[in-house]
């Protein structure tokens, strides 16, 4: 028997709490006023953009919004660095740029503990500090750094367990491949996934695992798999590990439904087929980069800014992908997508 | 847990005969960083370096002290560095608000590893709200299996903790809301974790994550004042917590003040729900379109709707907000004069929210109080969200842990679930349990 839930519909709520218990507070609030755009026109800032990987639409989207949004106002990036995941590279990246005196260093901390001595000592140099997705324990805002820019993360964990939900049978098992790292941005998807599970679905037994790097997602399921066979169901906590899943599980020929966060373009097409892959909550990268921007504008200006800026997620079916891939992605689909869809309303 | 039947470096038994004194003043010496090295542990205790050389080794032993490092040399051998090993074990910590349930978790040192806030209505089901407790709990155990053992749990509760000041360890849950006199907080931890727990107000340990970690850290004095639907005032003198009597102190919020010609308790008259309803009314009346469309949009208007409402210019909004301030400005210049403090922090929801509040309560403060009181006080607001309430949880533990008096019960085992006073508590605690069944736990740390 199956147990019907309806799917979620996108919404401008927040469901989340920030790193520090913030309320979010709404990026259409961060307005750049001519006279502002003049003001950082004129202040000659340079600022710098470290990420924890380049690789992927999510962070070129990012790039391009916030690259595009810091133009506009004549501010140049001194520089973009790939941090590849690695504190050990992210610390020293930071280190080497306070020696280069940026205004300003946007950040994604690819970890809560280890990078925060590095981030500090950004904030201590007189270096704006804006924070990308994560905030390091330890780190406040309006004192160590100026504001955080998220997804509604936790609104993402809760739409991905919706999305799966009517999917699932009564009594069903479930799987979820969670990230070992201490992050903010995960931590709260996988939190507010089981949360949503345990008190509307308590129906459902959920088993836990963990991969230490999206790479090592693939054989993480494959061990996970081979303990638990009869899964109904798996949630990998986003896109970029879930494509190494998603090949074990066609490999093995294993049919459950899979929900994850993000709608990469290696995602994007088995969404589409929706054979295995049922439901992507997704960001929206494009839009955090302009606000991203915009709140590193205002701070530069010496304006007061939200402590967290966060924005909902959008939830994506297979039936729903054309529309939710132009709403992320801000472009067509592409043709292999279109027509997958297309074969799919046709039924052959 | 160190295998405490071991003999230690010296070839004898450790047993109860163990000058335990000595090993307390050296341990709180390192770990509050007042000594660093053999020789200023000597000079400052005034033992011999025998004594103090067979000490550190005991400590070393039992896994909380470290002399692995090398200091700077000063003229002869560089000196090995005592440090306090703050892995040695981790600490539990929560704070339950009106609208969000908190979790950390913090090393013996009481600095947070990590900590997750989510978004909790307190007038719920309060057995449901402990048994996500219990399941946070065991999820952040077992994602950091590599902190150590468990030595206590903070909690931070947003009422007044009546506790009896002749227990060391609870075994029972004090009364500290309505709807929660017969839900076994502290049973259920101690039978669940097994270790030790204290429990202190959000306004408290909020002071005290002020005083660890936040704008209060190289402060003597400071008041802390805490605005939400509670408004609560919270003193530290010396550094340290002032409690009064039975645990009571600063409670402002009943203080009863005047505005528009009406007279009520602070909280009442200034807090989140008189911001809320005010709001509410401006949103209705037609005097604010701005949280009239936050309200057709939302269907509902928080407090903190309100608050960001006047951040953003809503006239409407910045008058409920200054009118709120200058009442809580009243009661604070009052407690400035009596206290003289170096900083006043505005903590919680509504005094995070905005600066209306602050710019208020700051020019009635500065204008009613006494110039020599005010003349260096700085009034700022709280940067450190909820995570104050976690930070003062943890401190409040580590505190507790290593008061010498009850560090004289543990000290030479090595860890405080030794405590003779903790076995009798969690053998009370286990039998009240039994008449008093506690929620179903799950079985794995899953959320």
């Amino acid at each position: 028997m199956r147990t019907t839930t309806p799917a979620p519909a996108a919404s401008h709520t927040i469901s989340g709490l920030g790193p520090h218990g913030e309320r979010a507070s709404d990026p259409r609030r961060l307005v750049i006023t001519a006279s502002d755009a003049a003001a950082a026109r004129a202040g000659g800032f340079r600022v710098a953009v470290v990420l924890h990987t380049l690789s992927g639409n999510w962070s070129e989207q990012h790039l391009a919004a916030i690259a595009g949004t810091l133009g506009d106002v004549s501010i140049p990036l001194l520089d973009v660095i790939d941090c590849e995941f690695d504190p050990d590279r992210q610390i020293a990246a930071l280190d080497r740029l306070i020696a280069e005196r940026p205004d300003a260093i946007i950040s994604l901390p690819v970890d809560n503990t280890a990078v925060a001595e590095a981030h500090l000592r950004v904030a201590r140099a007189g270096i704006k500090l804006l924070l990308l997705d994560n905030a390091p324990t330890g780190l406040l805002p309006g004192k160590d750094y100026v504001s955080l820019v998220s997804a509604d993360n936790f609104g993402l964990g809760r739409t991905a367990a919706e999305l799966m939900a009517e999917h699932l049978p009564q009594g069903a098992s479930v799987g979820v491949l969670s990230y070992d790292v201490d992050f903010f941005a995960t931590n709260q998807r996988e939190i507010a996934f089981t949360k949503w599970m345990t008190t509307q679905r308590p129906d459902v037994t959920l088993h836990t695992a963990g991969f230490g790097a999206p790479h090592l997602a693939g054989e993480t399921a494959r061990s996970f798999l081979e303990e638990h066979s009869a899964l109904d169901g798996l949630f990998v906590v986003w896109d970029e590990p879930a494509v190494p899943v998603l090949e074990q599980l066609e490999e093995l020929g294993a049919r459950m439904a899979v929900t994850t966060v993000d709608l990469g373009e290696k995602v994007a097409p088995r969404l589409a087929d929706g054979t295995i892959l049922k439901g992507v909550a997704a960001q929206n990268p494009f839009s955090q980069g302009v606000a991203m921007a915009q709140v590193t504008i205002l701070s530069l200006l010496g304006r007061q800014t939200p402590a967290w800026i966060a924005l909902p997620g959008i939830p994506i079916t297979p039936a729903g992908i054309l529309g939710g891939y132009q709403s992320v992605w801000r472009a067509p689909a592409p043709r292999e997508i279109m027509e997958m869809r297309e074969s799919r309303a046709s039924g052959s | 847990m160190p295998d405490t039947s071991r003999p230690n470096g010296r070839g004898r038994k450790r047993n109860s005969e163990t000058p335990s004194r000595s090993l307390i003043t050296i341990l709180n010496l390192v770990r509050k960083g007042t000594a660093d090295t053999r020789q200023e542990i000597e000079r400052t205790c005034e033992l011999g370096r025998a004594v103090v050389a067979d000490r550190l080794a005991t400590l070393a032993e039992l896994d909380l002290v470290d002399e692995t490092k090398t200091g700077i040399a000063t003229g002869g051998r560089a000196p090995k560095l005592v440090t306090f090993h703050r892995n040695a074990g981790c600490i539990l910590v929560a704070s339950l608000d009106q609208n969000s349930l908190s979790i950390g978790l913090a090393d013996l040192s009481g600095r947070l590893l990590t900590e997750h806030h989510e978004a909790m209505e307190l007038s719920l089901d309060p057995r449901g709200i402990l048994d996500r407790l219990v399941k946070l709990f065991d999820w952040i155990l077992a994602r950091h299996t590599d902190a150590g053992t468990l030595w206590g749990i903070g909690l931070s509760v947003p009422a007044p903790v009546l506790t009896p000041s002749s227990e060391t360890f609870l075994s029972a849950t004090p009364s500290f809301l309505p709807g929660w006199e017969h839900i076994p907080v502290v049973e259920t931890l101690i039978g669940r974790f097994d270790a030790p727990v204290w429990i202190r107000s959000s306004v408290e340990t909020m002071t005290m994550g002020e005083l660890s970690a936040g704008a209060a850290t190289d402060v003597d004095t400071m008041l802390f004042v805490k605005v939400g639907k509670r408004i609560g005032a919270g003193l530290a003198v010396g550094g340290q917590l002032f409690r009064g009597t039975k645990g009571a102190a600063g409670l402002i919020g009943q203080l009863p003040v005047t505005d528009a010609g009406r007279t009520g308790p602070l909280e009442a008259m200034a807090g989140a729900d008189m911001i809320q309803r005010e709001g509410l009314a401006a949103a209705q009346d037609g005097s604010s379109s701005y949280l009239a469309d936050i309200l057709a949009r939302m269907g509902e208007l928080t407090p903190f709707d309100v608050g960001q409402a006047a951040q953003a210019g809503d006239p409407a909004s910045m008058d409920i907000l200054s009118r709120s301030g200058r009442m809580i400005g009243h009661s604070v210049a009052y407690l400035a004069t009596m206290l003289n403090p170096e900083i006043i922090v505005l903590g919680g929801s509504v005094a995070m929210t905005n600066d209306t509040l602050l710019a208020a309560v700051r020019e009635v403060v500065y204008r009613e109080s006494h110039p020599l009181v005010t003349r260096d006080l700085r009034i700022i607001s709280s940067q450190m969200g909820s995570s104050a309430a976690l930070v003062g949880a943890a401190t409040v533990v580590t505190e507790a842990l290593f008061d010498p008096d009850l560090m004289r019960g543990w000290i030479v085992q090595g860890v405080p679930q030794t405590h003779p006073g903790f076995r009798a508590a969690r053998d009370a605690a286990a039998d009240r349990l039994t008449t008093t069944p506690a929620p179903p736990t799950p079985p794995a740390p899953s959320l």
